[in-house]
């Protein structure tokens, strides 16, 4: 919940391209047709997060908020309230272990130590190299084949600490399961 | 000319199970035989029996395969379908006899259940309007349309169908409460968010059956007078978010979203909305506040949504195995809606099927089905032998049914009774190896977690207990923790703004009611009596079993476990980090875990 300082700083606004500026009001202009006038954040965020590598930089919120015509504070407000938004930057990938109840009883704990070992990072971080940010999930609604994780939109089941090495192999040479 | 039809369970848990490559080899082999005009493949929403995926059926028969692998999907085509000989080894083998099944209709686990809401749920292709059409879809629309909103509103009042998200409000009185509201323009809210830990129905009905959800929320549009619906989806279930949009695009091209909806004038169109990985905004008010792009805070009720919802306008807001129940009960009517369930609970529940169970996966059944069904005759009952504790139902919301109401049937108001609450349907199954502390824990950390911090007794006063639950785990309980934590419950119940912060307690309070034993051998006797808070925990070495073979201190991964060879080892209780490995790699039976 702590402000992105980076929003207030007025050198970095200008750091936007042309091309930035152009892509972002070309998002924020589809979206506001395709919802009748009545802009969907989440949709323009998601879209926005996807382009800047996993995370909304601040002169990107900054310029957002400008196109939407609300308040950065408003915007900001918005963007730290959503786990799956990031104002900090995440790795290329985002892996994110399911926490909850099914799979905290079926190995869940295990599965995040041996990522945290596999990675060299804990919960909540990114790797050196910039290829994985781990994180925890709220429930990712597929408990009959728990524990499970989901890395970008791909999610894998019946995990054992064993499969791991293997999935990360696989993602790393871009290749889906 | 089609002969055969390949139906794949392409539902979430399937995809991970390999879904897709399984898929590819059939239509290679399909090719290969040349007969890949003979037979269709259907990939279909989620069978419901996750355990057993991926699934694959072959029709006109009806043949069950399941557990089928890209390596041994191929005789399915070279086998069954060109020489007419059924794939035996793929066929579900019976856990009580050596049989095997050839069809669902053969298997327990789906003869004991009634599919009302799953009704096209692995039967259809998701993205087909066509195949919902032809098993009536859209013909509960058309009978709305006829006639009217009044008689609309009257047949869903007399079903008695009660809102499946978890509270059991009648969905009757809100759609007249929405109707009769004051103020324009209206709205009609799906809500989308199921974040209760280990329940999915509302995922598979969106990825398996999202038309069935889009022409409930016409048939509301239509009844209370409103011409734009909102689906709210968390962005966890990228699927059903990909195929709800494709089914809202179909439904446009056919006429049954957008201008003058089957010639009767009425215009109505829906619109989704994505949640981010926040589990409040399940709650209907923080829900509005999300769509309208703010934060996901509840707020004081009343007033109600039906009076004052999305930008203050009157809203019905309903959850999706509600509004799935819909259309049938129109086709049917009340009666027939009624004809099965209990009086106050009519109708059926979609459970989730979780834990430790035998058979996992999403199965409906009349509401008054008893657990013991559930469990054991559906569920396939414990596996590796063990104990049955418990049932979680309700997620963090909810509490635990004991192995003393296995045979109460259950319904909205009897689970009420027991301190827990239906919840949306999560059944989460544990066996003796679970500590009950630890499971009330985790749910607690669970909701520290995600309130919102608007109101103090849900901000603050969950915290306190969680950290009175954190002292008894590590051993450092003190005889009145548990007072502490009954009163301070019963505060953050009474005082909380939402249904999040009112419900949290309820995990811990009732463990502490059902198993009051557990808790006092945490705090007194400092042991976990299912070994699984570590705190709690010792491994030492029996040295009249020891015979010094030396495999536990070579496994010991901190060097904690000194002897010499073949005399008995010691375990520094100091250097230990209580990872178990001793004890698994023990073949003397010389490890002592207390």
């Amino acid at each position: 919940m702590e402000p992105d300082k980076k929003v207030q700083s007025p050198e970095k606004a200008t750091a936007l391209s042309v091309e930035d500026r152009a892509f972002l009001q070309e998002v924020v202009e589809r979206d506001r047709v395709e919802h009748h006038g009545r802009v969907s954040y989440m949709d323009i965020l998601f879209e926005v997060e996807h382009r800047y590598g996993n995370f909304l930089p601040g002169e990107v919120l900054r310029e957002v908020a400008r196109l939407v015509g609300t308040s950065v504070a408003q915007l900001n407000g918005f963007v730290t309230f959503y786990t799956m938004l990031s104002t900090k930057p995440r790795g290329r990938h985002v892996i994110r272990v399911c926490t909850s109840g099914p799979c905290h009883v079926t190995g869940a704990p295990a599965v995040m130590a041996e990522l945290e070992r596999l990675l060299g990072v804990g919960e909540g971080e990114t790797t050196p190299d910039g290829a994985f940010t781990l994180e925890g999930s709220s429930c990712l609604g597929i408990c009959g084949v728990s524990p499970a994780l989901m890395i970008d939109d791909d999610a894998y089941g019946n995990l054992t600490p064993k499969d791991l090495p293997g999935i990360l192999a696989a993602v790393r040479a871009g290749g889906a399961q | 000319m089609i002969r055969n039809q390949l139906l794949i369970c392409a539902g979430g848990a399937c995809i991970t199970s390999g879904e897709k490559s399984v898929k590819d080899v059939l239509v290679e082999e399909l090719a290969k035989n040349g007969i890949q005009d003979e037979v269709q493949i259907i990939e279909t929403g989620c069978m419901g029996a996750c355990d057993l995926g991926p699934i694959v059926v072959v029709y006109p028969e009806g043949t069950f395969y399941q557990k089928v692998t890209p390596q041994n999907a191929g005789p399915i085509v070279s086998e069954h379908l060109v020489k007419g000989r059924v794939v035996s080894g793929l066929l579900y083998r019976q856990p009580t006899s050596e049989t095997r099944a050839q069809t669902r209709e053969e298997i327990s686990f789906y003869t004991l259940q009634v599919k009302r809401v799953l009704r096209n749920c692995g039967v259809i292709d998701p993205l087909s309007i066509e195949e919902y059409i032809a098993r009536d879809g859209y013909f509960g629309l058309g009978k709305a349309l006829e006639i009217g909103p009044d008689a609309i509103i009257q047949t869903i009042q007399e079903s008695g169908l009660r809102g499946r998200g978890g509270a059991g409000f009648p969905t009757g009185i809100k759609w007249k409460a929405a109707r009769d509201a004051s103020g324009s323009p209206k709205y009609v809210v799906c809500n989308g968010d199921e974040g209760d830990p280990g329940a999915f129905m509302d995922r598979s009905v969106l990825e398996g059956d999202p038309h069935s959800v889009i022409e409930a929320m016409v048939i509301a549009g239509f009844a209370i007078g409103a011409a734009t619906g909102y689906v709210y989806v968390r962005a966890e279930y990228p699927l059903a978010i990909e195929r709800l949009e494709v089914a809202l695009t179909r439904a446009r091209e056919y006429g049954f979203l957008g201008r003058n909806i089957l010639g009767s004038g009425f215009d109505f169109d829906i619109e989704i909305r994505i949640g981010a990985g926040a589990f409040v905004c399940g709650e209907e008010t923080a829900l509005l506040r999300s769509i309208e792009g703010k934060r996901g805070m509840p707020s004081a009720k009343p007033p109600f949504p039906a009076q004052a919802g999305l930008w203050g306008k009157p809203t019905l807001i309903n959850n999706v195995e509600t509004y799935a129940n819909v259309p049938p009960i129109l086709i049917n009517g009340a009666e027939w809606f009624r004809s099965v369930g209990t009086a106050k609970s009519p109708g059926t529940k979609v459970f989730a099927l979780a834990g430790k169970v035998q058979n996992t996966g999403l199965v409906e059944v009349p509401m008054g089905t008893t657990l013991r069904e559930l469990v054991f005759d559906i569920g396939g009952g414990i596996p590796g032998g063990k104990a049955f504790k418990g049932a979680q139902t309700g997620g963090p919301s909810g509490g635990i049914i004991t192995a003393d109401y296995l045979d109460m049937p259950i319904d909205f108001d009897s689970v009420k009774e027991l301190g827990t609450i239906m919840g949306s349907g999560g059944l989460i199954i544990l066996d003796e190896d679970n500590c009950m502390v630890d499971v009330a824990k985790f749910y607690l950390a669970f909701t520290v977690d995600e309130s919102c911090g608007k109101c103090t007794p849900c901000r603050e006063g969950t915290k306190q207990m969680y950290q009175i639950m954190e002292r008894i785990t590590d051993g450092k309980g003190t005889p009145n923790d548990i007072g502490k934590l009954k009163t301070l419950g019963r505060v953050i119940q009474q005082t909380s703004l939402c249904g999040l912060g009112q419900s949290a307690p309820n995990p811990v309070l009732s463990t502490i009611r059902f198993f009051p034993d557990e808790y006092r051998a945490h705090i007194e006797d400092r042991k976990c009596p299912a070994h699984a808070c570590l705190h709690l925990l010792t491994y030492s070495v029996v040295s009249e079993k020891c015979v010094g073979c030396t495999a536990c201190a070579r496994q010991c991964p901190v060097q904690a476990i000194t002897g010499q060879v073949k005399k008995a080892h010691v375990i520094d209780q100091a250097t230990c980090i209580k990872c178990g490995s001793c004890y698994e790699v023990c073949r003397f039976d010389a490890i002592l875990k207390e």
